[in-house]
């Protein structure tokens, strides 16, 4: 123990540590009824973390050419010693993490936490959704099987609905008519190079507004004390609130234990849940197997297109809903925040999440 | 306050040992591949194999014939049918890689010339040393 | 830059004819397997106007391993299917039927290895000398074809030369390696359903058992026996690295639920942490 006061000593005329761990850990204080589900952004950012270490461990043995991407894969799964274990998790935490951030974005919403003066951290957050889908989509590709060469297929080919760029954004995203090895390539450089450093982008924007904008007082159903609407600059802060080391960071931590434990109960016991047998062959490209369809996250899109009739018809409305999606705190400036107040606001969201499951379970079949 | 303590203690420990659990694996995944592959190299002598024959030699556990193909050189292919796995005979006659499976046909530089084969054959890299061939 | 964009793209959409097949295939069917193919030789034999003994090939054909393996009429037989002018044209490499004692080399065009077993066999000698013996088809059959087994060796096929002891001898010499091969198939497809590749052992295993198979052509039971061993030593090597495979499955799940345990303790920890409160 007294080695580490000898450090903290060390620390403390360089940095100032004592300050810095006031400032942020023990005098940072966080709302009265701060419950679990406001621990989901810090289990988003576990994940991601996750997805980066073990994406780093992959790309060392990973080889992006279409000859030897299969090949490598099974090298890393079979010969590599524990390479498994790393694959694994990074198959099954894509999946994890895209399912903690959709659950993030859906107690924001219900909690109203996008409005005034939040609007900005909603658009950043959307924003980090379509980056993590672009993740998703373009690492499915890179194990080179049946699974991932068709489902790249089907996807690369909605843009052909847009009637006059449409085929020019398909060969962009292709890289020719048809998926082949330089699509690999460019997907790949996608998934490494390119959305990393977008995606840290707005982590940091959406970071820095959380904490330069303070968190907000809502827990779910009670009505905000704060007088609406907002008119000048005032940090939130919550005086007689708890500090945020130990309360909020150890709920946070338990929320990343659950988070741990869902990914290995996965690895555990159904390893080969995210493996259906297409993606345990080699891609051919002559050969298309039966129901292929994009990963579940793409689902419900994906069967919209297919329930329009007119494709650039179907598209646009994907557009716009994106759109609405993303650009929802100045669509929606209604000065309750408390959900249960606004049932119709609440019967469309309810209404919404249950056509996306339809619309899903559908598309599966 | 001693329960807290207790606990903390207990956290500490599990994390220690969790962090265990992955460090170890790190260390495995990441540490040099060792040496094996330089023992599977197989060396014939030039004067084996004649103008216009062939030598059979195992690669991996995997047979690999050896070609000494008059104006091309020396080649060694995979014997193994990219079809369903038969191992291909080499007609010296016509020249060509026949497998008696399903007739699949391949030229001297393992592509496909007729038959189910998808794949042409996997070329094994072939080195000359001298008086030597090094292959894999 | 939209102007820029849309200039660029009426080039590009002169290379846009895949779009009509995607624009088909996109939204009004689901991405499945493969369209048949215009067949017309089977369109011709399964219609009415058909002589009723040529009706039955059409059916036999599609129930068989053949028609399984995309193996079609003209892969055999020649000519054109697709175009009905061509179909049983001379030009187009048509055969018609073989005569039966041209049904070896018929067959043999594809499974070479087989026909040059049987050729050298006893079979295949008295089928030559005194056209009395059975060619492919008396075995197999000829458009019903189903995959090769070691139940065709039976005693209604085999005594109607001679004698069912010969050939029963040969079945038992057969019986422990078929066996064998048999369950290591299933030994793969249990690891494939589990997420292992097993393409690779896979073809391993076939190349062995059709090196086994054409070893019966010869109907020489000597033989078999005194290769059975060879056959077996090969079988081992494919089994043991089946079993170490299963073994490195299973260590993976106890890895991984460990790794699982750890986690659930210091979950539950941190639960009880959070239930503490800090006074």
């Amino acid at each position: 123990m007294e080695m580490i006061q000898r450090i903290r000593d060390w620390l403390e005329v360089r940095i100032g540590l004592d300050e810095l761990i006031r400032e942020n850990l023990t005098e940072y204080r966080v709302p009265k009824h701060i419950n679990l589900f406001h621990a989901l952004g810090a289990v988003a950012v576990v994940g991601y973390v996750i997805q980066v270490i073990t994406g780093i461990c992959l790309l060392i043995y990973y080889i992006p050419h279409a000859d030897h991407a299969f090949r490598s894969v099974q090298d890393i799964m079979t010969r590599v010693p524990y390479g498994w274990l790393f694959r694994q998790m990074h198959v099954v935490g894509s999946n994890l993490l895209i399912t903690a951030v959709l659950i993030h974005m859906v107690t924001i919403f219900l909690m109203g936490n996008y409005k005034r003066p939040r609007e900005l951290t909603w658009v950043s957050g959307g924003m980090m959704l379509i980056i993590t889908l672009g993740f998703g989509l373009s690492g499915y590709l890179l194990p080179w099987t049946q699974l991932s060469y068709w489902a790249t297929t089907v996807v690369t080919s909605i843009p052909t609905a847009f009637p006059v760029v449409g085929d020019f954004f398909t060969r962009l995203l292709r890289g020719g008519n048809y998926v082949t090895g330089v699509t690999l390539t460019r997907f790949f450089a996608l998934h490494v190079s390119i959305l990393p450093p977008l995606f840290v982008l707005f982590m940091a924007l959406h970071i820095t507004l959380i904490r330069r904008i303070g968190l907000s007082a809502t827990p779910f159903g009670k009505s905000d004390e704060e007088k609406r609407p907002l008119t000048e600059y005032r940090k939130k802060t919550h005086p007689d609130g708890h500090p945020y080391y130990p309360y909020l960071l150890e709920k946070q931590a338990f929320m990343g234990m659950i988070y741990f434990m869902g990914m290995f109960a996965i690895i555990t016991f159904a390893p080969t849940f995210f493996f259906p047998e297409e993606a345990t062959v080699p891609a051919d490209a002559l050969k298309t197997p039966e129901n292929i369809r994009p990963e579940w996250y793409l689902l419900a899109p994906y069967q919209m297109l297919k329930l329009i009739p007119n494709k650039l018809l179907g598209i646009l409305i994907q557009i716009i809903l994106v759109a609405v999606f993303i650009f929802w705190p100045f669509l929606d400036t209604h000065k309750e925040k408390n959900i249960f107040k606004r049932p119709v606001l609440r019967g469309v969201f309810i209404v919404l999440m249950i056509s996306m499951v339809i619309l899903m379970w559908w598309g599966s079949r | 306050m001693r329960r807290r303590t207790f606990l903390r203690y207990l956290l500490a420990v599990c994390g220690t040992v969790s962090f265990a659990s992955f460090a170890y694996p790190l260390m495995r995944f990441l540490a040099p591949p060792g040496d094996a592959n330089k023992e599977k190299k197989v060396t014939l002598a030039k004067k084996d194999i004649p103008a216009g024959t062939s030598r059979i030699v195992l690669f991996d556990e995997k047979p690999v014939i050896v070609i000494n193909h008059p104006g091309k050189g020396y080649i060694a292919l995979s014997k193994v049918c990219t079809h369903l796995g038969c191992l291909v005979e080499f007609d010296t006659a016509r020249n060509l890689l026949i497998c008696p499976c399903h007739a699949g046909t391949y030229d001297l530089e393992g592509n496909v010339l007729s038959g189910p084969p998808p794949r042409p054959l996997a070329k094994i890299p072939l080195r000359v040393e001298g008086e030597q061939l090094v292959i894999g | 830059m939209v102007m820029g964009l849309v200039l660029l793209a009426f080039p590009l959409t002169a290379f846009g004819d895949y779009r009509e097949e995607f624009e088909k295939g996109f939204l009004t069917k689901t991405w499945s397997g493969q369209q048949p193919e215009e067949n017309f030789c089977i369109e011709c034999h399964s219609s009415d106007k058909m002589k009723p003994e040529f009706l039955t090939i059409a059916e036999e054909w599609k129930a068989s391993w053949h028609a399984q393996n995309q193996i079609a009429c003209h892969d055999c037989h020649g000519g054109d299917p697709k175009d009905p002018s061509m179909s049983m044209s001379p030009h187009r490499g048509f055969v018609g039927k073989p005569a039966p004692n041209e049904v070896p080399e018929f067959c043999g065009k594809c499974h070479i290895g087989i026909l040059k077993n049987y050729l050298e066999s006893d079979h295949g000698k008295a089928f030559r000398s005194s056209g009395k013996g059975p060619n492919c088809v008396t075995c197999h059959g000829s458009h019903g074809i189903q995959q090769a087994n070691i139940e065709i060796i039976s005693e209604q096929r085999c005594s109607k030369c001679h004698s069912y002891e010969r050939a029963r001898t040969m079945k038992q010499a057969l019986f422990l390696t078929e066996k064998k091969i048999a369950e290591l198939s299933q030994g793969l497809l249990n690891l494939r359903k589990e997420g292992v590749y097993i393409d690779d052992e896979r073809m391993n295993l076939f190349s062995i058992q059709a090196e086994f198979r054409a070893l019966f052509h010869s109907v020489d039971v000597n033989m078999v026996k005194d290769r059975t061993d060879e056959f077996s030593h090969k079988l081992s090597a494919v089994e043991n690295r089946i079993r170490a495979t299963e073994r490195e499955l299973r260590f993976r799940r106890n890895f991984s639920a460990l790794i699982l345990l750890f986690f659930v303790s210091m979950g539950s920890v941190l639960y009880l942490l959070i239930k503490t409160p800090k006074e």
